[in-house]
């Protein structure tokens, strides 16, 4: 009895772990400023908003300083989108965006793997 | 036993009749009073030009149940997820000629009839359903209200005007009989049932 009772517990403890993304701040942020245009599953709208989930730019060092600075021009995906251009969001701090980013890239990259602090300095200095 | 049985019986009996029939959709807002007649409410005029720059009234809606937003294409809030929702809507309905979905710019200074079919375009919707429309800009916030819409300029709000994201369904009467919050994806599915439900009404009593 007590054996069913600890995996009962166990259980649900591996439910939630799972529902739950590890980057909590990350996810805040993104539904704070990403969401109502990326959506909350990341799948963008049709040819307006591109979609998170199969972009070639997660998990590249462009990710920060087109979060962070917006893209004044087109973006475009396979040449089809046609308007729309992200906005800047330049009151977000390297911390912030460093938690978006590893929010992103944990929920949609395949190859996941955790960006530090430090790589986000260095990239928003090198933008372009 | 045999009582279980009867009260079994008996509960799916009610439960079948709950659902019996086509219940008929409530018209919303207060009645007014036209031509000495008292009538439900009905959604203001409108005299907009749609994205091939062709002027649109009401009339030109009769013969058609249709869905309702207010948008502008610039907007940075809410817009991209009502207009999901409308998509769905859009694609829900794309074999039923009866139903046409439409959405009013409240930002006509940007929104050109140009500009509205390339955001159609990007959407990929049929122009032929999915009508936007442009027009004077404060008739159209005027208009909004008739459809139980807060629209309004508001230079603080993100992108400079304050809207909120319903999507109303309209008869073909020019009734209000119900709506959905774009912004909550769980109230679409009811909405779209409710547009089939309407245009059946119009089917059998034809």
């Amino acid at each position: 009895m007590k054996f069913i009772l600890y995996l009962f517990i166990l259980s649900i403890f591996s439910l939630i772990s799972c529902s739950e993304s590890p980057y909590m701040q990350g996810k805040r942020l993104y539904t704070a400023n990403c969401q109502n245009c990326h959506m909350e599953d990341g799948s963008g709208l049709a040819k307006l908003v591109p979609s998170l989930q199969e972009s070639a730019i997660l998990g590249s060092a462009m990710m920060s300083c087109i979060i962070k600075n917006g893209l004044q021009d087109t973006i475009r995906n396979n040449n089809t989108f046609l308007v729309r251009e992200m906005p800047a969001f330049g009151k977000l701090s390297a911390t912030e965006v460093t938690n978006i980013v590893n929010y992103i890239n944990h929920s949609w990259h395949k190859d996941f793997k955790e960006t530090h602090i430090t790589e986000v300095e260095d990239a928003l200095k090198s933008c372009q | 036993m045999k009582l279980k049985l009867y009260t079994l019986i008996f509960g799916l009996m009610a439960v079948f009749a709950c659902n019996d029939g086509i219940k008929e959709l409530p018209y919303l807002g207060n009645k007014v009073v036209e031509n000495g007649k008292e009538i439900y409410h009905k959604v203001g005029q409108f005299n907009h030009y749609n994205q091939d720059s062709i002027l649109m009234t009401n009339q030109d809606l009769a013969d058609y149940i249709y869905v309702a937003d207010f948008f502008f294409t610039s907007c940075p809030s809410i817009c991209p997820k009502v207009a999901k929702e409308m998509l769905k809507i859009h694609d829900a309905l794309k074999d039923d000629p009866q139903v046409k979905v439409v959405s009013f710019t409240i930002d006509p200074v940007r929104d050109t009839p140009a500009k509205l079919k390339l955001y159609g375009d990007n959407l990929g919707i049929d122009h032929n359903k999915w009508i936007f429309l442009t027009g004077d800009k404060d008739a159209t916030l005027d208009l909004a209200s008739t459809y139980f819409v807060a629209a309004l300029e508001d230079a603080d709000a993100p992108g400079g005007f304050d809207h909120s994201g319903k999507i109303v369904l309209v008869d073909k009467e020019g009734h209000v009989r119900s709506f959905s919050e774009g912004t909550d994806p769980t109230t679409t599915p009811k909405l779209i049932e409710d547009i089939k439900k309407l245009s059946a009404s119009y089917k059998t009593s034809q």
